[in-house]
């Protein structure tokens, strides 16, 4: 059970992860929750006030064995500025013991190739992020963690990276620590995942026995009306649960009573003169997993 | 692969950062210039005044005086600016995740930020001792070294003290500012301490600034400011030893508490 402290500010209380080995695991929860915090005593760049954290059994704290055995990528990347990208990563690779032939493989693997000769102050933010990645595998690490690693990148960008971190984790069995606030792309890559709210766990596991344990009933309503389709879902008494957002809403009904509700959503639509784009069964989106979870609304 | 090399290329990284062109090259510049120019213009004067040891001292106490303030400059930048930068960037978090302990890490900055300016400072001084006073290198060694040493103690323990600042503080600009405070605050201390020995015939602040800056010890024992000071304190040679070997002693313990700092509680 971790607990850190920043004055009278408690940044991670009662926190208690286990993670397996060669998984791709998630840390969600929104600003401020604690990942960060969480994420930097895994790394052994802060200290515990209380708990202990072990990484493949061991204290992270100026642990060099540790270190090379896991690579990391920071939501901003930092390296020396005015060393060029292959000089430096074949310095990394000169560090970690490996051959400096390993430095030209990894820029392949992450596009970069063509950026060898560049110095790394000259990268754009997404280009210094998929750097940030090639230095973090450098060693061929067991483990990479990411904290917010796509935060600050375009679309384009933040897709590319997914498909690295799939990649890897396919071809190399590399395991991933993935703390992010951006849900959708964590579902894409995530078997497993830890939500953090309020500098605590409260819920972790595979995905899907997540979803079995809090998604499993949710129907998904898209609609052009979905506040006032909420409303009127609310009043009826075999709704467990209803939530909108700006393009739908999931509801959660009493077991046994979905085709009740694929009956009454046609009519309630009809009154309120909504639009009914799509019902889906089942098929709760991460958000949804995580605001269930955090809002402590499993299935009875 | 050695454990060694690791080490090694966080210290080439470190220099390569600390002395990116032009910076290596502008020092090096201004240590030669400092050091012959102001060589020229003082070994007359000093010529004459007394003992060898003495002269040996006024000489070297001159080279040293325009290059001390460059090398000054140049720690200054590396310690609280360079440091301070690579801790506010994140840089030090990217060495932490390399398979080398804090120490290390930190040994490698400060080898890069202190020990190579040191080696650029004393490397250009003793080769310009050897062009321009022959005559005094060798028999007057140990007079030379002290006297590297006594000039050499106060700005070491300046930088240590920014380093204890930057390391707690994460940042470079208050530890720079700090240190220019306290070495110009120095030369006002030194002159209040001097005025006030004259006044009161009492040179107990002569002897408290000596414990972090002994060069003051060594100047009053080889006769101080123009004969004022002889009447004043006149510190045998053990006694400077002392005041010299004393301020090591403090800076090697504020550098240890910045090791202790950097490698049990600096959370990042």
């Amino acid at each position: 059970m971790l607990l850190k402290r920043y004055g009278r500010v408690v940044a991670v209380d009662n926190l208690n992860l286990s993670l397996d080995e060669g998984s791709v695991t998630g840390l969600i929860g929104p600003n401020g929750a604690g990942k960060t915090t969480t994420i930097k005593m895994i790394l052994g760049l802060l200290k515990p006030d209380k708990g202990t954290v072990k990484v493949f059994g061991q204290d992270p704290w100026d642990n060099s064995a540790i270190r090379s055995m896991i690579g990391v990528v920071y939501e901003k990347a930092f390296f020396p500025a005015h060393q060029k990208t292959l000089e430096y990563l074949q310095r990394v690779c000169r560090v970690f013991g490996v051959s400096e032939s390993r430095a030209m493989e990894i820029l392949e693997l992450v596009g970069l190739q063509e950026a060898g000769d560049r110095e790394i102050r000259t990268l754009s933010a997404g280009m210094l992020q998929k750097f940030a990645i090639a230095h973090a595998l450098v060693h061929s690490p067991k483990l990479v963690v990411a904290d917010e690693m796509t935060a600050n990148l375009d679309p384009q960008a933040r897709s590319e990276l997914l498909e690295i971190v799939l990649q890897l984790h396919k071809d190399e069995n590399v395991a991933f620590l993935l703390s992010s606030h951006i849900l959708p792309e964590l579902s894409m890559v995530c078997d497993s995942v830890a939500i953090i709210n309020r500098s605590t766990v409260w819920a972790f596991g595979k995905l899907s026995e997540l979803y079995e344990k809090y998604a499993v009933g949710i129907i998904r309503i898209s609609t052009d009306s979905a506040y006032a389709l909420e409303a009127e879902l609310k009043k009826l008494k075999y709704v467990e649960d209803a939530d909108s957002d700006i393009r739908g809403v999931s509801v959660r009904v009493a077991e046994g009573k979905e085709d009740k509700l694929y009956e009454d959503v046609p009519k309630l639509a009809k009154k309120i003169k909504a639009k009914i784009l799509g019902i889906e069964t089942g098929s709760a989106s991460l958000q949804e997993l995580y605001r269930l979870a955090v809002s402590g609304k499993e299935r009875k | 692969m050695g454990k060694g090399k690791p080490f090694l290329e966080v210290l080439a990284s470190a220099m390569h950062e600390d002395f990116r062109f032009p910076f290596l090259e502008l020092f090096a510049f201004l240590y030669t210039l400092g050091t012959f120019a102001l060589a020229n213009f003082t070994v007359g004067i000093y010529s004459q005044v007394g003992t060898n040891e003495a002269v040996a001292y006024a000489v070297t106490s001159s080279l040293i005086g325009g290059s001390l303030i460059i090398f000054i400059i140049l720690i200054f930048k590396n310690v609280a600016y360079g440091l301070g930068s690579d801790l506010e960037k994140g840089i030090i978090q990217t060495y932490f995740s390399y398979p080398l302990k804090r120490w290390a890490i930190l040994t490698a900055k400060l080898l890069s930020g202190i020990g190579v300016s040191l080696l650029l400072f004393l490397g250009i001084q003793i080769s310009a001792f050897y062009i321009l006073a022959p005559d005094i290198v060798l028999p007057q060694f140990s007079t030379i070294i002290l006297t590297y040493a006594a000039n050499l103690s106060y700005p070491l323990f300046i930088s240590a003290i920014m380093l204890l600042l930057t390391l707690k503080l994460r940042r470079g600009g208050i530890g720079l500012v700090l240190g220019i405070v306290l070495y110009f605050g120095m030369n006002i201390a030194s002159s209040i301490a001097f005025f006030v020995a004259l006044a009161t015939e009492s040179a107990l602040g002569l002897q408290i600034i000596s414990v972090i800056s002994p060069t003051y010890a060594l100047q009053y024992h080889y006769g101080g400011l123009a004969g004022l000071s002889s009447s004043l304190w006149t510190p045998t040679l053990a006694e400077t030893m002392l005041y010299i070997g004393g301020s090591y002693v403090i800076v090697a313990a504020l550098f240890i508490l910045g090791y202790i700092y950097f490698s049990r509680r600096l959370n990042l």
